[in-house]
């Protein structure tokens, strides 16, 4: 469409703009790997918190190729790739501050990481 | 020359006052295109329509299945979908685990279901905070979570949107659908609250 | 980028504060500002995660002392003044005259 018109509104709101892509990609992952998160630390644009940075997680969930951000943002390229929910403990996050029953639960993209 | 302000703009106002006429004047945005957006989210998209759907998870066990296992399906059997949850995953609140959202990045959050997040979510305290120290920003809300309960922050880092099931209340039974979906709030969805029986 | 808006863990930002019965928009421009976002998405000047980046790109000072809709404010002058569909010039004019009571 050449411009947003109020006839359209509905329609778009309503399908959005997944960054889903239906491509292969290679799976560096599976559920229950424990991953080490690589430390990074690009000019550009990421999608990887610093928090997580050199830090051990478990993945739980595998949620398919999505386009990936850090090359997007740069018109790079979509480079798909899987994305991962990956547990990390508090304690593992925070040290002596975390608490030990608590978590968080982070969106990483496979690039992000390695087998720990 | 058309008429004066009666009182200063402020420098947001006269910027996109400012950009807004540029781009009507260049063709690229219609501006009754704007205010129909701002509708949608004013009127038509709200908390709403998230707690229609943990409503009737509460009563259809089956739903609620689906719901878990595929959140944007879930919510689509609704009518809800689209604009930032096209990939929405909902996680449920137990006794056993006690869920929160955050977006430590930007502002991500699951529009369909809850519309646009409050200033709070967005800004700076809250984003730092909710990862490092949930129980405590719990607390804040009112929230506390037993030493014994597990806390799991989701941080939406990537496109995938999240929403929080909270555990309906004690001393609803019978209740209706309807009657259920009018104490579910926006905050027990984000999981800084927890479902009052009493709205 | 390590940009301060990469916030998770970090201290001192401030308490957290909530505005009871908070409005969906505290004012017409914040309204503006977001319509104006899906306006501008069919023509393709820039995707979410450029527009995302232009926010990084503020300076964590002025990331800081801006509330969320100057930040997409922000984030739309740069990218339409890099891709050239406005230019600094024009822009500046027209605030001129929006400032002094012409629109």
């Amino acid at each position: 469409m050449d411009m947003l018109t109020p006839d359209l509104v509905a329609g778009m709101v309503a399908t959005g703009a997944t960054t889903r892509v239906d491509v292969e990609a290679v799976q560096r992952f599976k559920v229950g790997d424990e991953i080490l998160v690589r430390n990074i630390n690009p000019r550009g644009h990421t999608r990887l918190p610093k928090y997580l940075r050199g830090k051990r997680g478990v993945v739980e969930r595998d949620h398919g190729v999505f386009i990936f951000p850090d090359t997007n943002a740069h018109r790079q390229g979509e480079k798909p790739q899987h994305v991962y929910s990956v547990r990390f403990s508090s304690v593992e996050l925070w040290g002596r501050e975390g608490s030990p029953k608590d978590s968080c639960i982070v969106d990483v993209f496979d690039d992000y990481m390695d087998r720990a | 020359m058309g008429s004066a302000h009666t009182r200063p703009l402020s420098d947001p106002e006269i910027r996109v006052k400012a950009l807004e006429s540029l781009l009507v004047e260049k063709g690229l945005v219609d501006p009754k295109a704007l205010d129909e957006l701002v509708d949608t989210y004013e009127t038509k998209v709200g908390p709403h329509n998230g707690a229609q759907v943990v409503a009737r998870a509460w009563t259809d066990p089956e739903y609620k299945k689906r719901l878990l296992e595929d959140g944007s399906a879930g919510i689509g059997e609704l009518g809800f979908s689209g604009m930032q949850g096209e990939d929405l995953i909902v996680v449920e609140n137990t006794p056993e685990v006690h869920n929160i959202l955050v977006c430590t990045l930007c502002s991500c959050y699951p529009w369909p279901t809850l519309g646009l997040p409050p200033v709070w979510y967005k800004a700076a305290p809250y984003r730092a905070r909710a990862v490092s120290d949930p129980r405590g920003v719990l607390q804040e809300f009112g929230v506390d979570v037993p030493e014994d309960k597990e806390v799991r922050v989701w941080d939406s880092t990537a496109e995938l949107r999240y929403m929080v099931l909270p555990e309906r209340p004690a001393g609803t039974d019978g209740m209706s659908e309807e009657e259920l979906a009018a104490l579910v709030t926006r905050d027990s969805m984000i999981g800084v609250a927890l479902v009052e029986a009493t709205a | 980028m390590n940009g301060i808006h990469d916030i998770g863990g970090m201290h001192g930002v401030g308490p957290l504060e909530v505005e009871k019965d908070e409005p969906l928009f505290h004012a017409e421009w914040e309204k503006r500002v977001f319509g104006i976002f899906f306006g501008l998405a069919p023509h393709g000047y820039f995707n979410l995660d450029e527009f995302r980046h232009a926010i990084e790109r503020m300076g964590a000072a002025e990331y800081l002392g801006s509330s969320y809709y100057e930040h997409w404010l922000h984030a739309y002058e740069t990218l339409l003044m890099e891709n050239g569909a406005i230019t600094a010039e024009e822009y500046a004019a027209r605030c001129t005259e929006v400032a002094e009571g012409m629109d």
